[in-house]
C-alpha cells in the first residue's frame, strides 16, 4: 500500500504503525462524569467495523512521526484522503 | 552430438555448444535453448514422473506453465529441485536430474501406485486413511510423508544468496510480446519513465515461436529490434528474465529477476532479486496460454500442446518427434502442421474436432474432419495413438490444441473477476482491474497478432493520457489478421481409458465427475477434494479443462461455476527469494551497547534484548557457570560497587512550555509538580487501566525532562506520546526526541558508588549526600571537560547513580569508571546480576508488567493519583479491577530453603485441588539471592497485602513440582529504603 | 590520584572503502542537532532561523545550506536537524548560542552515525534497499527523506548527483554499515 502523505508525498505503507478507527481521538474529556465509566468503555472498547470507507488513523513511525488520518475504503484498499491527525484532532475539539 | 532431432533455422546459436547432463548422461545444446529444447533435441522424451501415479511424463509446454518437465538443478548445496526445464535456461556444464522416482526415472517402483489407480480416486485420503485410528500416526502418516512431495532439498545451507530492491516507474508494461512492446514503444517515446518485464530470456514473446511477419519482417527480428532500441533508452529499464509475479494495491507489482540463474557460477552476487515495483499506471500484456483437450492416455512422452511443438521447431529448431500428429479444435492447430511441414518433419494427420475442412494444405498429412483421439499407446514413448473410428496412427508427438487462455491471472489479484466470452470459448479480464492497470493484447483476448499489436499501442496511449503525458502519432506496425476460430471442446467422451486433465497432480476427468456426484459441486471445493491446480503449476494448462466438465457434470454453463481465485505467485517464488539477504546474523539489524567493545575484550556473554545485545555476565577464571559469575556480580556491588551499562532503555527529550501538565495526563502519577533538578519514578498505564511500562523520569531544566522507558516498549512508548501529543491534545507545547542512541549510560551501584563517581565527575560539581540527595539529577562533567549527565536513582537497593556521557565516550568512559573503582574492587555486572538485585528489591519488570495487571496490582495503587485526568485512571476504577480479591505482588521464599522456586508455578492453598477453581495467583520472577543464601521469588496472589506468613503451595503441573512456600514481603533487601538515601 | 580521560570512539569512524565507481566513507565529525519549533512561536522561531543562518528553513522533506556550511534538513512541520562539522561534544550549545530560546535544542550527533555515498552507480546500489525513488525528479539535490531501509530508520539526503548523506541510529551501525556495503556488493 502506498499513502500519500500531505507533507511528504507518496510513502510505502511499511513506513507506518496503524492504530485504529479515527474515533480514538474522541477521548471523553469529563473524566469525572458520573457515567464516565461507561463512557470510557465506549471509548476503548467500541469501534464500528465497516465495508467501505474509514476513517482510521496511520503513524508514520519511519517517516516524520506524524498521525495521519487515512480515509481508506476496506474492500479496495482505495485511500481517497490523507489528512493531518493534528488538524483533525483540533477541528474534533481538542486542544490542551 | 545426434543431429537427429535438430531442424534447420531457429533463434539459437549453432555456433557454439554447450555441454550439459540430464541424469548424468552428457548431453549438447546450444546459447539460446532452455534445457527443454535441449532435452528434445537430444531426443529425451521421458524427463520425469507424476507426483500421484508415477506415470511417465514428456515435455508438455514451451514455457513456464510446464506441469511435467520439473527437474533438479545443479549438485550438493546448490541443489535446486522443482524448476521447470522449459524456462531454464541452458549453460555450460549444467547438472539436471528428473525426479519423483524411486529407483531410475526408466524403472521407478512407486509406478506401482498407477496399476493401484482404482484405489486413489479423487478424495482417497480422506476415505482411505479413516481406519483403523490407531494407524494414522504409526503407519498412514510416515508412509504418506515419504510418498508425498515434490523434489528433494539439499539439507544444506543455500550458498547462493539473494536479495530484494525497489524500482520507481510512470508505466510498467508486463510482457515482451507484440502488445507489450508496441505498448511499452509508445510508452517510452512519450518520455514516461518505462519498466519493461518479460520472464523470457529473450524478449519477444510468441513472435520467437511463430512464422508470422511484421511490417515485412520476420516477427522475431521485429521483436529484437525494438527491444534492442528500448533497452537502450534513458528512460527505459528492460529486465528479462523477470517475472511479474503478483500485483498489489495501490500500483505496486511484485517480481523476481533470475539475474544469475542463467550463469553456472554466480561469482558472489545475487542469483535472484525480487523486486518491488512501484508503478502509478501498468500495461499487462501477458499473452495467453494454450489449453489441452483431455482423451484417453493423453499424458504420455510425446504428447504437447500445438503452440508448444511449433515454439521448439521454430524458435530452437528441436525436433519434439519425427511424426507427429494434431490434434486440434480450432484454426491455430493447423499452424502447427503447418510449420512442421515447411521444417521437413513428417505430419501424419491433422484431426480436427470440427466437421469444415480448414484452407491449409499441409503436404503429406491426412485432413481427419470430425476426429477424436481416443487413446494412445506407448509407455515412455508416445507410439501411436487411436481415432475414435478405432483407427490407429503410429506417430512419435501428437500436437494437441483446444484454444488459448488470455493470462489474465494478474488481474485477479485485487479480487477482480474475469468475464466469459463465448467467441473465444475463454475467460478475459473483467472490469474491475487493480487499479492503474490496463490488459492488451492477447492477455485481453485480441488473439490475432494485427488486434494486439493496435491494443497495446491503444492500451498504452489511454494510460498515457492519464497521467498527462503527450503522446506522438500512434506507428503501429502491420501485421496479418490470422484465423482463430475455435470450438468449444474439452474432453474426449468415447475415450475409457484415463484421460488427465491435470498433469501436475494426476487429476482425471473421472475424478472431476466422481466430486461433483459425491457433492463437490462447488469450484472451490473441487479445487480442494481433487486437488485440480494445487500443485505448482497452478493449474495454468488444467482449470479451464476442470471447469468446463464440473459445467457439463452439473448441466450448467461455464459461467455459472465460474473459477476458483488467481493469488500471487504467478509462478513459483524461492523461498530463498523472499529471504532475501536477510539470514544468519543479518536476519534482523542487531544494537550494540555504547561499551560493547569493553564487554567484549572483558569477559562478556550477549544476549539478545528488544534487538540490544546486552552483556549477561561477565565470566572469570575459576568460575564454573553462569551462577558462579552472577553471584560474583550481585555480592560484589552490594558489598562495594558494581557498574553496568543501562544505555539500552529508552531515552526521550522532551521540551516545550507544557511537558509538565503532558506528562501528567500520560503518567498515573504527578510531574509537573517535580522540581528542576529532580528524579521521579513513574508509571504509565494503558487507557484500560493495566499497567504499560515504567521508568524515572528527569527534570533537567524548566521545559525539559528526560524520560526513561523500559528497553522493550521504547518504541511503542514513544508512539503512544505522539499520539497524545499531536490527537488527544494537540495543543500542548511538548516536543520528543529519541535519544536512546544518544547517551552512553552506567549504573554505578553499592556502597562505595559515591567513592567511586568523586574520582570521574569533575570537582566543579558536588555529590555529597547534600548537595546531590536520592532522586537528584544534573548536568556535569566527567574526566575533565566531558558534559554528562548523573542520576541518583538506584534499580538494585543500593545507594546508586547512573551516570550519562555522550556514547561516542562509552567504551572509553566504562574503562574509566573500572579504572576509577580499582581501589574499592569495582565489578562490571551484567543483565542477569542486575534481574537478581532487582527481584531481591522487589522491583517490577516485564514479568510484572505483563498486560494484564494494575498499578493496584503490583503495589503502586497509591501512587497512582486519583484526582487528575490521566490515560488509564477511570477504566483502573473500574469495580472488577479494585476488588478485594485482587492480586498482589509479595515475595516468596521456600518453606524448605534448600530448594528452588520455579518461576510461572501457581498459587493454591493448602490442602485445595489443584485445578484452575483454586488458583490465586503465580510466581513471576524468581532468582537465588546470594545475598540472603536462597531462592526467592516475586509473584502475585490474592489479597497478598494481607497474607504475610501464610504458607500456600507452589504448583507447577508441568514440571510435576510442588513446594510449600511462604508469603513475604517484595522487599528481600533494605526494605525501608535507607540504603539508597544514605 | 589517577588522571582519568576519555576517548571518543563513535562507530564506523574513519570507514572509507571504494567499490567499483562508488565510494562509501564515514564522514569526519558531523554533529547533528535538532530543533523544535515551540507552538505558537512558529514565526518567530523561522525568523530567528533565517537571521542566525542567513537561509530561511525549507519545508518538510527539503533541505538547505546555511552561509556558513551547516545543513538545515526540514523534517516534519515542528522539527529540523541541524548538520555541521564539529567534533567537540558541544553541538547542542553551539545551535543554542545561535537560536537562543526561539526553538527547543536537542543534541542528537551521538544518537545518529552517518555515511557518506557517492560514484555515478550509487543509484544502482541504493535501490536495493531503499524504498524512496531516487530518480532526480523525484529526489532532486538538497531533497531529504526519513524512510525505513533493512528495518533501520535512515535519513536519507541528497547532497549532489550521485552524492547522498545518509544517517541512521549509532547503536544499529554495524547492521547500516552491513546493508550498505551488501547493497554496493550485489549492484556492483
Amino acid at each position: 500500500m502506498i499513502i500519500n502523505h500531505p507533507l511528504l508525498g507518496p510513502r510505502d505503507a511499511s513506513e507506518f504503525a496503524y492504530l485504529g478507527d479515527v474515533g480514538i481521538i474522541d477521548r471523553p474529556t469529563d473524566w469525572q462524569a458520573d457515567d464516565s465509566i461507561k463512557n470510557f468503555v465506549e471509548y476503548g472498547y467500541l469501534r464500528d467495523n465497516p465495508a467501505g470507507d474509514h476513517k482510521e488513523l496511520w503513524y508514520h513511525e519511519q517517516g516524520d512521526r506524524s498521525w495521519l488520518v487515512v480515509t481508506r475504503n476496506t474492500l479496495t484498499h482505495e485511500i481517497s484522503s490523507v489528512e493531518m491527525a493534528r488538524d483533525v484532532a483540533r477541528s474534533r475539539g481538542r486542544g490542551k | 552430438m545426434t543431429r537427429e532431432f535438430r531442424v534447420n533455422g531457429g533463434l539459437v546459436d549453432r555456433s557454439k555448444t554447450l555441454g550439459f547432463t540430464f541424469n548424468g548422461k552428457a548431453m549438447k545444446g546450444h546459447p539460446g535453448d532452455t534445457l527443454a529444447s535441449a532435452l528434445i533435441a537430444n531426443g529425451q522424451k521421458l524427463v520425469g514422473r507424476s507426483f500421484k501415479y508415477h506415470r511417465p511424463r514428456g515435455v508438455f509446454t514451451a514455457g513456464s506453465e510446464e506441469p511435467n518437465a520439473l527437474v533438479e538443478l545443479r549438485d550438493g548445496a546448490f541443489t535446486e529441485p522443482n524448476t521447470r526445464a522449459t524456462v531454464t535456461e541452458l549453460f555450460e556444464g549444467l547438472s539436471a536430474r528428473s525426479q519423483n522416482h524411486r529407483g531410475s526415472l526408466e524403472f521407478d517402483i512407486l509406478s506401482i501406485n498407477d496399476m493401484l489407480h482404482p484405489f486413489l480416486s479423487a478424495g482417497f485420503y480422506y476415505k482411505t486413511f479413516m481406519w483403523p485410528k490407531t494407524f494414522w500416526e504409526k503407519v498412514y502418516e510416515p508412509f504418506i510423508r515419504s510418498a508425498a512431495g515434490l523434489g528433494r532439498l539439499s539439507m544444506q545451507e543455500d550458498p547462493d544468496c539473494y536479495d530484494k530492491g525497489f524500482i520507481h516507474c510512470d508505466v510498467l508494461v508486463i510482457g515482451a510480446g507484440p502488445a507489450g512492446l508496441v505498448a511499452a514503444r509508445a510508452a517510452a517515446e512519450s518520455g514516461a519513465r518505462v519498466v519493461v518485464a518479460d520472464e523470457d530470456f529473450l524478449p519477444g514473446g510468441r513472435l520467437n515461436a511463430e512464422t508470422m511477419e511484421i511490417d515485412g519482417s520476420p516477427g522475431h527480428a521485429w521483436a529484437a529490434t525494438a527491444a534492442a532500441e528500448l533497452a537502450s533508452m534513458q528512460n527505459v529499464r528492460f529486465m528479462n528474465r523477470t517475472t511479474v509475479y503478483g500485483a498489489y494495491d495501490h500500483g505496486i507489482y511484485g517480481a523476481l529477476e533470475r539475474s544469475r540463474d542463467h550463469i553456472g557460477d554466480s561469482g558472489g552476487k545475487p542469483r535472484q532479486i525480487l523486486w518491488r515495483i512501484y508503478s502509478k499506471r501498468a500495461v499487462l500484456a501477458a499473452g495467453a496460454m494454450e489449453r489441452p483437450i483431455a482423451f484417453g492416455n493423453n499424458d504420455r512422452p510425446g504428447i504437447m500442446l500445438a503452440g508448444a511443438v511449433r515454439a521448439y521447431v521454430n524458435r530452437f529448431g528441436a525436433a519434439p518427434g519425427k511424426k507427429v500428429a494434431v490434434f486440434t479444435n480450432n484454426d491455430d492447430g493447423w499452424r502447427t502442421a503447418a510449420d512442421l511441414a515447411a521444417s521437413g518433419i513428417d505430419v501424419a494427420a491433422v484431426i480436427d474436432v470440427k466437421n469444415s475442412g480448414h484452407a491449409a494444405d499441409i503436404p503429406g498429412a491426412r485432413h481427419i474432419p470430425n476426429g477424436k483421439v481416443v487413446d494412445t499407446s506407448g509407455r515412455k514413448c508416445l507410439k501411436s495413438i487411436t481415432l475414435n473410428t478405432g483407427e490407429k496412427i503410429r506417430v512419435d508427438c501428437l500436437a494437441v490444441s483446444g484454444g488459448w487462455n488470455p493470462n489474465l491471472h494478474l488481474t485477479c489479484h485485487q479480487r477482480g473477476r474475469p468475464q466469459w466470452n463465448d467467441e473465444l470459448s475463454a475467460f478475459v479480464p473483467g472490469v474491475e482491474l487493480p487499479a492503474g492497470m490496463a490488459v492488451a493484447g492477447a492477455a485481453r483476448g485480441k488473439m490475432t497478432l494485427a488486434s494486439a499489436l493496435a491494443d497495446g499501442n491503444d492500451a498504452a496511449v489511454s494510460q498515457l493520457e492519464s497521467l498527462g503525458f503527450s503522446i506522438s502519432a500512434p506507428d503501429i506496425p502491420k501485421a496479418e489478421d490470422e484465423p482463430v476460430n475455435c470450438t468449444p471442446f474439452w474432453h474426449v467422451g468415447e475415450s475409457s481409458s484415463r484421460s488427465w486433465i491435470d498433469l501436475q497432480n494426476d487429476v482425471t476427468v473421472k475424478d472431476v465427475k466422481l466430486a461433483n456426484s459425491e457433492g463437490f459441486r462447488s469450484v472451490e471445493l473441487l479445487k480442494r477434494y481433487t486437488t485440480l491446480g494445487m500443485a505448482t503449476d497452478q493449474g495454468k494448462t488444467s482449470n479451464m479443462a476442470g471447469l468446463a466438465i464440473l459445467a457439463e457434470a452439473r448441466g450448467s454453463s461455464i459461467p455459472e461455476v465460474g473459477t476458483t481465485i488467481f493469488r500471487p505467485p504467478y509462478t513459483p517464488v524461492a523461498l530463498g527469494a523472499f529471504a532475501g539477504r536477510s539470514r544468519g546474523r543479518h536476519f534482523r539489524p542487531y544494537r550494540l551497547a555504547p561499551s560493547h567493545e569493553w564487554a567484549k575484550s572483558n569477559g562478556a556473554g550477549f544476549v539478545t534484548v528488544g534487538g540490544w545485545m546486552r552483556a549477561q555476565w561477565y565470566v572469570q577464571s575459576g568460575e564454573n557457570g553462569w551462577r558462579d559469575s552472577v553471584d560474583r556480580e550481585t555480592l560484589a556491588t552490594r558489598n562495594s560497587v558494581g557498574i553496568c551499562d543501562v544505555s539500552t532503555l529508552g531515552k526521550i527529550d522532551i521540551k516545550g512550555g507544557d511537558v509538565g501538565a503532558f506528562l501528567d495526563k500520560v503518567y498515573s502519577n504527578t510531574f509537573s509538580t517535580l522540581p528542576v533538578g529532580k528524579v521521579r519514578y513513574g508509571l504509565m498505564l494503558r487507557e484500560d487501566g493495566i499497567c504499560y511500562d515504567d521508568g524515572t523520569t528527569a527534570r533537567m531544566g524548566e521545559n525539559h525532562y528526560v524520560m526513561t522507558t523500559t528497553t522493550a516498549n521504547a518504541v511503542l512508548v514513544f508512539r503512544n506520546l505522539e499520539f497524545a501529543r499531536q490527537c488527544l491534545w494537540p495543543d500542548m507545547d511538548v516536543h520528543l526526541i529519541s535519544i536512546t542512541d544518544g547517551w552512553a549510560q552506567f549504573s554505578v551501584a553499592g556502597p562505595n558508588s559515591r567513592n567511586l563517581l568523586k574520582k570521574v565527575i569533575d570537582p566543579d560539581y558536588g555529590v555529597s549526600n547534600e548537595s546531590f540527595p536520592f532522586m537528584a539529577c544534573g548536568k556535569v562533567t566527567v574526566c575533565g571537560g566531558v558534559p554528562a549527565r548523573l542520576f541518583r536513582i538506584s534499580f538494585s537497593g543500593e545507594l546508586a547513580y547512573e551516570i550519562a556521557v555522550p556514547s561516542r565516550y562509552g567504551n572509553s568512559m566504562m574503562a574509566a569508571l573500572m579504572e576509577a573503582g580499582r581501589e574499592f574492587d569495582a565489578i562490571p555486572y551484567g543483565t542477569e546480576a542486575l534481574g537478581v538485585m532487582r527481584i531481591e528489591k522487589g522491583h517490577v519488570t516485564g514479568n510484572e508488567l505483563n498486560g494484564q495487571t494494575t498499578a493496584l496490582n503490583i503495589g503502586l495503587g497509591k501512587m497512582a493519583g486519583v484526582k487528575k485526568d490521566y490515560i488509564g485512571n477511570v477504566l483502573s476504577r473500574r469495580p472488577v479491577m479494585v476488588s478485594e480479591d485482587a492480586i498482589r505482588l509479595m515475595g516468596f521464599r521456600p518453606v524448605d530453603r534448600s530448594r528452588e522456586l520455579v518461576a510461572g508455578s501457581h498459587f493454591i492453598a493448602m490442602g485445595d485441588p489443584v485445578d484452575m477453581k483454586n488458583d490465586q495467583g503465580w510466581m513471576t520472577s524468581v532468582a537465588w539471592s546470594p545475598h540472603l543464601g536462597h531462592s526467592i521469588g516475586l509473584g502475585f496472589i490474592k489479597r497478598g497485602h494481607e497474607r504475610k506468613g501464610e504458607i500456600v503451595r507452589a504448583v507447577s503441573p508441568i514440571h510435576g513440582m510442588e513446594m510449600d512456600v511462604e508469603i513475604v514481603s517484595a522487599h528481600f533487601i533494605d526494605p525501608q529504603g535507607e540504603r539508597l538515601r544514605d | 590520584m589517577t588522571e582519568l580521560s576519555l576517548f571518543s570512539t563513535p562507530p564506523l569512524d574513519g570507514y572509507d572503502k571504494s567499490t567499483g565507481d562508488i565510494r562509501l566513507y564515514s564522514p569526519e565529525a558531523l554533529a547533528v542537532v535538532s530543533i523544535a519549533l515551540p507552538l505558537g512561536s512558529e514565526d518567530s522561531a523561522l525568523a530567528m532561523i533565517a537571521s542566525a543562518y542567513g537561509v530561511d528553513l525549507p519545508s518538510p522533506g527539503k533541505s538547505v545550506i546555511a552561509t556558513d556550511g551547516a545543513r538545515l534538513v526540514r523534517l516534519g512541520l515542528d522539527q529540523a536537524f541541524i548538520i555541521f562539522p564539529h567534533s567537540a561534544p558541544d553541538a547542542e550549545d553551539v545551535v543554542q548560542g545561535k537560536l537562543e530560546d526561539a526553538v527547543y535544542v536537542t543534541d542528537q550527533t551521538d544518537a545518529w552515525t552517518a555515511l557518506a555515498i557517492e560514484g555515478s552507480s550509487t543509484r544502482d546500489a541504493l535501490e536495493r534497499i531503499c524504498p524512496i525513488d531516487l530518480h532526480p525528479e523525484s529526489f532532486a539535490v538538497d531533497d531529504a527523506a526519513r524512510t525505513v531501509m533493512e528495518h533501520l530508520g535512515v535519513l536519507i539526503i541528497r547532497a549532489g548527483d550521485n552524492d547522498f548523506l545518509l544517517l541512521s541510529a549509532s547503536s544499529s551501525a554495524n547492521s547500516f554499515l552491513h546493508a550498505l556495503e551488501t547493497s554496493i556488493a550485489n549492484a556492483g
